[in-house]
């Protein structure tokens, strides 16, 4: 029993070590070749830093200081885009959440269950689908090119999502709490801003850490309607591969950089929660 | 702050207790409700039917002042005859019928791993999070443009030193289909390690004090218990990746282009070629519902699967 208990330990962290390398060897290698010059890149592969190439600060120096105003718009519009985004799908989807989680509703022949389904559903469709419509829908209204454009078809994608999610997490905080806050006198309102809201904090942030890091990441939606002002991160990063005098990667590397960290630490902070909301809560 | 009076010169009943904003239940539900049906019959439902409409027709954006007739299944039929449609259908049929296998397996294993550990499984867990966060966009920068490099990148470097001969990873047509597969796996596999993990640390314990009791090899608890457990899991998995690596683009646009010639390129990438760029909003219409109809077929199967499974394990 303990000799194949043991087997099985060198079996599993065999296979955890192999996992780890493979995520974290090309991490490992974004990250050096954001400090590698020209010549360490585009001669032939160097792997480690002070052995097979001396790591400088120039390409930091080029995208912070010599291209620190082409570089951040994009970085601006990003961020805009993914809080507004944010903001806008949590407050409408959370509203919509805690409704179905805690009235009945039957619009013909369908009650709650299958509302929240019918959300659910839309966020399996393709975006394909949506590219058309929006696309004369924002030619007509001057919105192409412009960030309310974005915020608007990524609320789009975004609300049944969180309208998911939201009734998922409010049906697990016991309705008892706001039963007696509404016998002692607090009005339906107070007890959504005082009791319902502050309870479901983590699921709060989560949907919004989620429908931010989805729209941070986006990229079909943005290379449709976006082309020039409102250019968002990705959309950026691909523009700068075809580039007229070849890649700079090691430019490119330091913008990935950046372009990553954000929503890595977000989404590592709040690991736990965000299981859930991956999952669709398929799995508790 | 309890304001004693109002509260006792008021009847201790649910239904009468918040007068105070002269709002009822079923505004106030509504209200809290109808934004998000209206953005949802706004924002997705009508443009659905909108696409729907315009793909029995002869639109097309660049042809200004024609008449926009209406072809009935015309274009339909000329989008489902076209040898660039089968082409890049059969290629994303080909990426879901391979990327999601082998993610499947591979976040299956990991994740059985992963519950085996007693050290360190929570950094891990965080860790093998990672790929998923980032965006498609940079994966691709990080694989497809610094690892696999055909000139400069490591793996080639590495595969040189040891004697084997530079792989061609985007330029030759069955190599780059597999390159795309790589990219995703190494994303997408993260989320069915989450999904995973997160069943087998859910899954009841008495079955397995009961098997061990009755002297069975680790080999046959995880056969006939813990496998048929995952079932729905697998299936639910299954379904949600499934459905995402239909919509594939973003990977494949950056990192191929659809090339070389149109080997890789996705239905998503044709609706944006023909629709987008191209300007022929019908032809892009007809395309995109084909890949809705493959979607929908894709979940339809899946779901019989599962209900069959639920139905035998509760016989």
């Amino acid at each position: 029993m303990a000799r194949q208990r043991r087997l099985k330990q060198i079996v599993a962290y065999t296979i955890l070590f192999f996992w780890t390398l493979v995520v974290a060897i090309p991490t490992y290698w974004l990250v050096i070749t954001a400090f590698k010059l020209p010549q360490d890149i585009n001669a032939r592969a160097t792997f480690i830093p002070w052995v097979d190439f001396t790591p400088g600060l120039h390409a930091f120096q080029d995208v912070f200081i010599r291209q620190g105003l082409v570089n951040s718009r994009p970085f601006l519009n990003s961020i805009v885009v993914a809080l507004s985004t944010a903001a806008l799908s949590t407050v409408i989807g959370g509203a919509g959440g805690y409704a179905l989680a805690r009235f009945p509703f039957q619009i013909g022949r369908f009650s709650n269950d299958r509302i929240a389904f019918g959300f659910l559903i839309q966020r399996m469709f393709p975006p394909a689908v949506l590219l058309i419509p929006f696309l004369l829908l924002y030619r007509r209204l001057g919105l192409l090119d412009t960030l309310s454009g974005l915020v608007l078809v990524y609320c789009a994608f975004s609300i049944p999502f969180v309208v998911w999610m939201m009734r998922d997490f409010f049906r697990t905080i016991p309705v008892e709490i706001e039963e007696s806050a509404l016998i002692d006198g607090c009005d339906r309102v107070g007890v959504l801003f005082r009791i319902a809201i502050p309870l479901s904090a983590p699921g709060v942030v989560t949907a919004f850490v989620l429908v931010m890091i989805g729209s941070w990441n986006e990229f079909l939606l943005a290379l449709t309607f976006m082309f020039n002002k409102a250019v968002t991160v990705p959309l950026f990063l691909t523009l700068q591969t075809s580039v007229q005098y070849g890649t700079q990667y090691w430019n490119m590397a330091v913008i990935a950089i950046f372009s990553v960290l954000p929503v890595v630490i977000a989404g590592l902070a709040l690991e736990r929660y965000i299981t859930r909301g991956l999952t669709f809560g398929a799995v508790k | 702050m309890r304001q004693t009076t109002l509260v006792e010169a008021r009847p201790a009943k649910v239904g009468q207790s918040r007068r105070r904003l002269e709002i009822s239940d079923v505004t106030f539900k509504w209200i809290l409700l109808l934004p998000a049906v209206l953005a949802v019959i706004a924002l997705l439902i009508f443009p659905f039917l909108f696409t729907l409409g315009v793909s029995f027709t002869d639109w097309h954006l660049f042809n200004r002042g024609a008449p926009i007739n209406f072809v009935g299944f015309k274009m339909w039929a000329s989008v489902l005859s076209s040898k660039y449609i089968h082409t890049t259908t059969l290629n994303t049929l080909g990426f879901v019928a391979t990327a999601v296998p082998i993610e499947f397996g591979l976040g299956l294993l990991v994740a059985l791993a992963l519950n085996e550990a007693t050290r360190g499984r929570s950094f891990f867990r965080v860790f093998f999070l990672m790929p998923l966060m980032i965006s498609p966009i940079a994966v691709v920068f990080i694989i497809g443009r610094l690892m696999l490099h055909e000139d400069i990148g490591a793996v080639n470097a590495i595969l040189m030193k040891l004697g084997f001969e530079r792989v061609m990873w985007l330029s030759d047509p069955m190599t780059a289909r597999f390159t795309i597969i790589l990219v995703d796996v190494w994303q997408s596999t993260a989320f069915m390690i989450l999904m995973f993990l997160a069943a087998l640390q859910s899954l009841p314990q008495e079955p397995y004090e009961a098997a061990i009791v009755d002297g069975s090899t680790a080999l046959q608890r995880f056969r006939y218990i813990t496998l048929p457990l995952l079932g729905p899991v697998a299936l639910t998995a299954t379904l949600i990746r499934g459905l995402d690596a239909f919509k594939v683009i973003d990977i494949i646009y950056a990192l191929t282009g659809g090339g070389p010639g149109q080997a890789t390129e996705s239905v998503t990438l044709t609706v944006y070629r023909t629709g987008v760029k191209g300007g022929d909003i019908a032809f892009g219409s007809a395309a995109a519902y084909l890949l809705l109809i493959l979607m929908a077929l894709f979940a339809f199967l899946l779901m019989l699967a599962m209900r069959r499974w639920v139905r035998r394990t509760t016989d």
